[in-house]
């Protein structure tokens, strides 16, 4: 049995820095393995450990991605194998293509189980790879999730919902994605960089995955960075039941409470 | 000759990090504020492999280069001095002597231990009358039958208050001065052996400092560390690794208070705009950056040359040399850049100033870094 973890090796948001128009800018961000997909990764371990199964990672982005530095990163953090998806054109892709190309990869493994995501990728945070994921392999998508149990060709989850925990089987094979919270990380030990250096890491071109036809779609609607203008408006808080209260009537008048 | 970190390298550090800041960072001004030895600490730094890093896979380390274990010495010291020195005694002056001078036995016997966390490591050289005069060592250890008799004081030991194995440095022939020095492993619960109660000292005050007293200590010849006679020879040695462990211990208390400096100009408010827009800070920050990648340079260049087996004591009496003072210029500065709350216990940046200091002092002294590098230049 093998356990997929899909991981994105991206810019770390910590060293992005915000333009004046409100862009972010990762030109000077070290990329690291995404804080999420870490999440995944360790929750991965545990699992594959108590199942017997093989854990194995994969990602999909440019040359970076295939890199040692970035592959032994993603080892270091427990997985027995990596497989990357490495070409120029899939540097920055976006959701359809990374979903793709995982997809492409999980259907050769094959005998996979189970794939786990990180909540959302760090940079880009669409939290779109898995549900277009499931969708192009046709298995169930759960999402949200804090405690996965895999028995009897079943994966059941614990998720994590406005209202509370909610409880859900569904049929294996699966992709789930987990919470930040789901497992605490650990800093991979001296021991763990030693011996990623010494598990396989294979990297496929987008020829070698038979997608190079992949395609993005159409991005019909893209909301504006900035929002709407601001108001300006100054509240004294000298008198602080007095600016509570003109705050709510400023709120009122524009509308925003009823 | 620029330098370039390796993939392992580089992951190193980024795993370090990932710890020091999760594991060691919360802790680091409670230890300091209490005087308070770390114990908690030790497990976690074994399970992370950074008391085992010098010592070979065969002995349950992981046989890293020089390169990566001063680069986590910077990363444990860049959040807290303390730790930093813990696995720095640890690793480079009780550790090194019996990779590098012990022979199958002693490896066998005590080196898995150490990179465990089941033991601590420590060094004892310096003596009330014996400082940076290593050869007035006046501690003794007489052979007799298949013992050594130990006899003297040591003090200033780092790490004395728990470390269970101490490479000792003691007279143990009538050769006059630094020719008449042996090395001797000694267990902590070895009759006749004491430690004393530790000093209350200005900065890494989580740091165990204490001195040692033997008193007819009995132990067995076989822990005779290389050779009779051969013990200034060994000391100097390790001295010569753990100064670039120590640079690199200095290295990372001033990236650490650079740092705070860095996020301190950037949020701080004063004349309608950040301090770090005001050209007087900025020219600050600019002289700490350039000494600190003068000082990273040195220490990564006297690792490399250690792991290429030349000579490096030059190399890293430079670098602690260099860094040392470097980490005081830097760390006053980031007081200074903080202003009045600089001076409090309220900011990191006070700790590090007090910790920066013994950088110039411990492991040799800027004066005896000055006499071993003026020496190359004028024999």
């Amino acid at each position: 049995m093998r356990i997929v973890v899909a991981y994105k090796y991206a810019p770390d948001p910590q060293e992005a820095t915000v333009a004046s128009d409100g862009t972010l800018d990762f030109s000077r961000a070290k990329a690291i393995v995404s804080d999420y997909d870490a999440v995944a990764i360790e929750y991965g371990r545990q699992l594959a450990d108590a199942q017997g199964a093989a854990l194995v990672g994969v990602s999909v982005g440019g040359e970076a991605a295939a890199k040692p530095v970035a592959t032994k990163a993603a080892l270091a953090r427990g997985l027995d194998e990596v497989v990357v998806v490495s070409d120029p054109e899939l540097d920055g892709a976006g959701s359809t293509r990374t979903a793709q190309a995982i997809a492409a990869v999980v259907k050769e493994l094959g005998d996979v189980e189970l794939v786990l995501a990180g909540d959302s990728s760090m940079d880009v945070g669409a939290r779109m790879v898995p549900s277009v994921l499931a969708g192009l392999l046709g298995w169930p998508m759960l999402s949200d999730v804090e405690k996965v149990t895999l028995a009897d060709g079943s994966v059941s989850v614990e998720r994590l919902v406005s209202e509370g925990v909610q409880s859900i089987t569904a049929a294996a094979p699966a992709v789930v994605s987990l919470t930040s919270e789901a497992v605490k990380t650990k800093a991979p030990g001296m021991k763990d960089l030693l011996a990623a250096g010494k598990k396989p890491v294979a990297v496929k071109s987008l020829a070698d995955s038979g997608l190079v036809a992949v395609s993005e779609g159409t991005v019909t609607a893209r909301a504006k960075l900035d929002g709407p203008a601001r108001k300006g408006v100054v509240i004294d808080t000298s008198d602080p039941a007095a600016a509570a209260a003109e705050l709510v009537n400023a709120l009122r008048a524009a509308g925003v409470l009823g | 000759m620029p330098f370039q970190l390796t993939d392992d390298q580089l992951l190193t550090r980024d795993s370090v990090r990932e710890f020091a800041e999760a594991e060691i960072a919360p802790i680091a001004a409670e230890i300091d504020k209490n005087h308070r030895p770390p114990l908690e600490s030790i497990p976690k730094l074994a399970e992370m492999g950074l008391l085992g890093m010098i010592i070979p896979e065969e002995y349950g380390g992981t046989g890293m280069d020089t390169v990566s274990y001063v680069i986590a010495i910077e990363e444990l010291s860049r959040v807290c001095a303390t730790h930093g020195v813990l696995a720095e005694a640890h690793s480079s002056l009780c550790t090194w002597p019996i990779v590098n001078y012990g022979n199958a036995e002693q490896k066998q016997k005590y080196l898995p231990d150490l990179a465990n966390g089941n033991a601590i490591g420590a060094f004892g050289l310096t003596e009330p009358n014996a400082g940076s005069d290593a050869g007035s060592t006046s501690t003794t250890a007489v052979r007799d039958g298949d013992e050594f008799v130990l006899n003297g004081q040591k003090i200033f030991i780092t790490n004395g208050g728990f470390a269970k194995t101490f490479v000792i440095i003691a007279r143990s022939t009538d050769a006059p001065g630094a020719k008449g020095l042996s090395a001797f492993i000694v267990e902590r619960d070895t009759a006749g052996f004491q430690v004393l109660e530790p000093e209350q000292k200005m900065g890494i005050r989580g740091s165990s400092t204490t001195p040692l007293a033997f008193s007819d200590c009995r132990i067995p010849a076989a822990n005779l560390l290389g050779n009779q006679g051969e013990g200034f020879k060994i000391a100097m040695q390790i001295l010569d690794g753990g100064r670039t462990g120590i640079a690199a211990q200095a290295l990372g208390i001033a990236q650490g208070a650079f740092e705070a400096a860095c996020k301190y100009a950037k949020e701080r408010v004063q004349f309608g705009k950040p301090l770090a827009a005001l050209q007087a800070i900025q020219w600050m920050i600019a002289d700490m950056a350039v000494d600190i990648e003068a000082g990273r340079a040195l220490v990564y260049q006297a690792a490399d040359t250690e792991d290429r087996h030349e000579p490096h004591s030059q190399a890293s009496a430079m670098a602690k040399l260099f860094c040392g003072e470097m980490a005081t210029r830097v760390t006053g500065k980031a007081i200074q850049i903080h202003g009045g709350v600089g001076y409090t216990e309220a900011y990191p940046v006070e700790r590090m100033y007090r910790d920066a200091k013994i950088t110039e002092i411990y492991e040799g002294t800027s004066e005896i870094q000055r006499l071993v590098i003026s020496r190359n230049y004028l024999r």
